[in-house]
């Protein structure tokens, strides 16, 4: 294939990505195309913070059942290079391209050679970085791969929009109703300084009432239980600033 | 408060303008290495900041803080000029509903996410009080998911290839009122734009400007 037809097909496969709303449909789609290239296996993940377990960071995945609880029960996460790269690069990287020293780093070498077994010889890798600091990734799997200078950016842009995509299905954006209007949003940031309703209605001019309303509805779009609550949920929300 | 600045209003900000291109040297040029941009005077100064381009500049006190430049690609773009490959697969945009979006910046001091959200939702308001339908940018890739975070629908033309050591796409980004809701909320603040001056016209402005580059090319 030429460089314009590895990316008329790769914006094509984007811009159908939409018609599926069911995770498992996407991965379907996701691992016919990436099968094109001679993946086997996929694993669309963020990236598990000390405290965090690696099995509850996958998004979705199509890896041999057998590998999955090999690599969580040995916490091969922890030892792997490839996601050890992956948090540092912002480039798109086959796996042997992240570097670990073989004599100081046993478990990189263990994962590396068990991944063959599954076959899993040769990868390539897509990461991703959000806006909060979120670190995620696409890790792409198998053995005899069309992997060069004209598919890896095919590759590279069809990950990053799986992820989107699987990561909208599964954490859907709050209804619109769920927004806060300008009013709700003032008199929650008047209730994080410590206002209370009868100050917030002073203070807007406004009857007390009325700023308990814009409370209320504000608490119950946010799921808060009450207005700490709804304080909270706010600022850690970003809609308001502490 | 996130200021437009364009032909009919630059004569109340000549000083931001001039101070504008100086930062923008320290950022493309000292700081990314963009040295192709380098000039001896300091102030970097591309073939696109001319009387058609549109400046929203964050300043506080009259100091930039950050910003963005807008430019009708009813004009020969940095995108269709430069960056052609990049947009390979589905064409670079020729529409007085679609302007280019380039030079984003954010001081050194002011890099927070915040900061740079606030300018992402001006260029939405603008564009939208504009009537102006989509943006088209050259960007590098991992900012996709920026993006994609902010609830930004992006459209890739091309596929992504290394720019300078940077994996680099070209795409455009929807302008609609849900996009501008999604990141109001995210940084609790609305009409962060601010307009001196007469009235601005973008639509018109790239409908004659296309007319011209017609006229000049017939005749």
């Amino acid at each position: 294939m030429s460089a314009v037809d590895y990316g008329r097909e790769a914006l094509d496969f984007i811009e159908g990505l939409g018609a599926y709303d069911r995770v498992p449909d996407a991965m379907d789609a996701l691992a016919v195309t990436f099968g094109r290239y001679g993946f086997e296996h996929i694993i669309v993940t963020g990236l598990p913070n000390p405290d965090q377990r690696f099995s509850q960071m996958v998004l979705a995945k199509r890896w041999p059942a057998e590998w999955f609880s090999l690599y969580t029960e040995k916490s091969y996460d922890r030892v792997d290079p490839v996601i050890r790269k992956c948090r540092q690069s912002v480039n798109p990287f086959e796996w042997s391209e992240a570097p670990y020293d073989a004599e100081l780093e046993p478990g990189a070498v263990e994962v590396m050679r068990r991944a063959a077994d599954f076959r899993m010889s040769r990868g390539f890798v897509v990461p991703i970085h959000g806006l909060t600091g979120y670190e995620a990734g696409v890790s792409l799997g198998g053995v005899h791969l069309d992997l060069n200078a004209r598919s890896k950016p095919a590759l590279h842009l069809i990950a990053m929009y799986g992820f989107d995509h699987i990561r909208r299905l599964l954490a859907p954006s709050p209804h619109p109703s769920a927004r806060l209007t300008p009013r709700e949003r003032e008199v929650i940031a008047w209730a994080s300084q410590g206002k209370s309703a009868w100050e917030i209605g002073e203070i807007l001019n406004i009857t007390q009432r009325t700023a308990e309303e814009h409370l209320a509805t504000a608490a119950r779009k946010l799921g808060a239980v009450n207005r700490t609550h709804a304080v909270a949920i706010a600022i850690r929300q970003r809609i308001i600033n502490p | 408060m996130i200021h437009v600045i364009s032909a009919v209003n630059r004569h109340l900000y000549e000083d931001v303008l001039d101070q504008h291109f100086r930062v923008r040297h320290e950022i493309f040029v000292e700081e990314r290495k963009w040295e192709a941009l380098r000039r001896p005077d300091n102030r970097e100064i591309d073939a696109y900041d001319n009387e058609d381009a549109i400046y929203l500049l964050a300043l506080e006190n009259r100091r930039v803080l950050g910003g963005s430049r807008l430019y009708p690609t009813t004009k020969p773009t940095m995108m269709s000029e430069v960056f052609p490959h990049l947009a390979a697969v589905r064409g670079c945009p020729v529409d007085a509903q679609i302007w280019e979006w380039s030079r984003f910046f954010v001081t050194r001091e002011r890099r927070d996410g915040a900061f740079n959200l606030q300018l992402m939702a001006a260029a939405q308001e603008f564009c939208l009080d504009q009537g102006i339908e989509r943006l088209c940018l050259v960007m590098e890739t991992w900012w996709l998911p920026r993006f994609h975070d902010i609830g930004f629908v992006v459209t890739p033309l091309g596929l992504p290839a290394l720019v300078e050591n940077s994996w680099t796409m070209a795409a455009t980004i929807e302008i609609n009122q849900e996009s501008l809701n999604v990141v109001r909320d995210k940084i609790g603040m609305k009409n962060l734009v601010h307009q001196d001056g007469p009235r601005l016209d973008c639509i018109a402005h790239a409908n004659t400007c296309g007319r011209t580059a017609a006229q000049r090319k017939s005749a």
